[in-house]
């Protein structure tokens, strides 16, 4: 059974239809790259998989539950115990700029979790020295730079645990030169088999790291297959359109 | 001019001044939190409450202080029937027409202040699986008051030298005093003197802004 079953997702904004019949699964462990040109519908689709948006018609169905199945949403409670499987990682990282670095981590497991103190420091610790920032513990947000940041927003991602993690163009509002340091990070989340969406424009990453890339055009999903496949032998004349402008 | 002239006129200036002290605090100390209490009736989901507030708000910024005052003051106890029982000492009127009308402004401030939050705060709060009240308590309202802080001490420099407004519904301030001994004596010096009361209230107030400002700093 796949860890992600989507079906027929639907949403439109007005007259506009932003996610057409999208459908796809995405078993455990699996890398997942969705690429396509701004406007195609990618947040969107990615952010009503954690619930920030509602979709309209459809199934959503994380690890055997169902968030929403034929366009009906379960109870809320429910909704909370099934979107707490995922972490959520922003392109504009969405740090909490009046806590410090460690208090960004520890706030969510405190509040929600209710773990033990010593376990959730243990674990703060634990990922700051991950993500190469331990001497920033205390530091607070508004003195990172961008890449940092972002790795931070990995690290308060994984405080929770999850089991899958979503990023939606997580190094899109970075300088180039910081790109790199986060995207070590992602390789290695997906070398620890953690399972993971990708919405990017790093066509460099979904090649390297990923196992599947999705193309979304238009609010549809074009092609879908393993990025070596995709990228050298792409079936779709859309495809092929978008590959040249975005490899140049 | 002697020494003993000026202690003689200081005095009562002095006196004065705690009454100014006392009414900046009092509306100080109502007004923030029913300003606060006014944000959150703004942008309340049930249309009438935030209707009320709304109108409230323009009623108390759109028209002049001094004219809520003696409103209260003069214009309450004429009301038919129940006039009488408006009739209110003139210090603790004034306490509540600046606690209303200061409210209205904080409310103001506040509202801006949550304007400014992005909703990318509210989103990650959401995907961590905070619950509303966590949200808000924990999430946005440190950051709705840090960054209302400037404006916030703004606003209660502004309050001291409204309190001088106590002079038009004779509730005997430091002005009052002032006035009363330059018209006594023909000086100009418990002008003065009033002014560097004020100045001084002032700048105490802009200190501990400041270091509100500091301690409170997140970048
Ligand atoms: N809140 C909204 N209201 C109206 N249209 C929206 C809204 N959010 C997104 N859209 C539209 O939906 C389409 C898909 O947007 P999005 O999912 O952000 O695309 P992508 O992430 O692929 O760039 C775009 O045409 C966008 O303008
Ligand atoms: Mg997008």
């Amino acid at each position: 059974m796949a860890l992600i079953e989507v079906s027929n997702l639907k949403k439109s904004y007005g007259k506009l239809d932003v996610l057409k019949q999208i459908t796809f699964d995405v078993n455990k462990n699996d890398v997942v790259a969705v690429i396509g040109p701004s406007g195609s519908g990618k947040s969107t689709m990615l952010r009503s998989l954690i619930h920030l948006e509602e979709i309209d018609g459809g199934s959503i169905c994380i690890s055997g539950e169902y968030l929403v199945r034929d366009g009906i949403y379960s109870k809320p409670q429910e909704i909370k115990r099934i979107t707490s499987k995922m972490g959520m990682v922003f392109q504009h990282f969405n740090l909490f700029p009046h806590l410090t670095v460690k208090e960004n981590l520890e706030l969510a497991p405190r509040l929600v979790k209710k773990e033990l103190n010593a376990e959730i420091e243990r674990r703060s610790k634990e990922l700051l020295e991950k993500i190469g920032l331990s001497d920033w513990a205390t530091a607070y947000p508004g003195k990172l730079s961008g890449g940092q940041k972002q790795r931070v927003a990995i690290a308060r991602a994984l405080m929770m645990n999850p089991e899958i993690l979503l990023f939606d163009e997580p190094t899109s509002a970075l300088d180039p030169e910081l790109t790199g340091e986060v995207l070590q990070v992602m390789k290695q989340l997906a070398e620890e088999h953690m399972t993971m969406i990708v919405v990017t424009h790093e066509m460099g990453f979904a090649k390297e790291v990923a196992n599947r890339v999705i193309f979304m055009d238009n609010g549809e999903i074009i092609e879908s297959g393993h990025p070596t496949e995709l990228f050298t032998n792409p079936k779709f004349e859309r495809t092929k359109a978008f590959l040249k402008r975005s490899l140049k | 001019m002697s020494i003993n002239y000026f202690i003689s006129i200081l005095k009562p200036m002095l006196e004065g001044a705690q009454m100014t002290v006392l009414l900046f605090l009092i509306a100080i100390v109502l007004s923030i939190p029913l300003g606060f209490v006014l944000t959150l009736a703004v942008r309340s989901s049930f249309k009438p409450v935030s209707w009320f507030a709304q109108i409230y708000i323009y009623v108390m910024r759109g028209t002049p202080l001094l004219l809520q005052l003696l409103f209260i003051c003069f214009g309450l106890p004429m009301l038919p029937v129940i006039g009488d029982y408006l009739v209110l000492d003139r210090f603790v009127a004034a306490c509540l027409g600046f606690t209303l009308n200061y409210a209205a402004y904080f409310a103001e401030i506040f509202r801006g202040g949550l304007m400014a939050i992005d909703k990318g705060q509210y989103e990650a709060a959401q995907v961590l699986g905070l619950n509303k009240w966590q949200t808000m308590t924990r999430i946005i309202l440190p950051q709705m008051f840090r960054i209302a802080l400037p404006a916030v001490a703004n606003e209660s420099v502004t309050l001291v030298k409204d309190t001088a407004l106590l002079y038009a519904v004779a509730v005997p301030e430091l002005l009052h005093y002032a006035q009363t001994v330059v018209n006594r004596d023909f000086t100009i010096v418990p002008f003065f003197i009033a002014g560097i009361i004020y100045l001084i209230l002032t700048l105490l107030l802009t200190v501990l802004f400041k270091w509100l400002e500091q301690r409170f700093k997140f970048d």
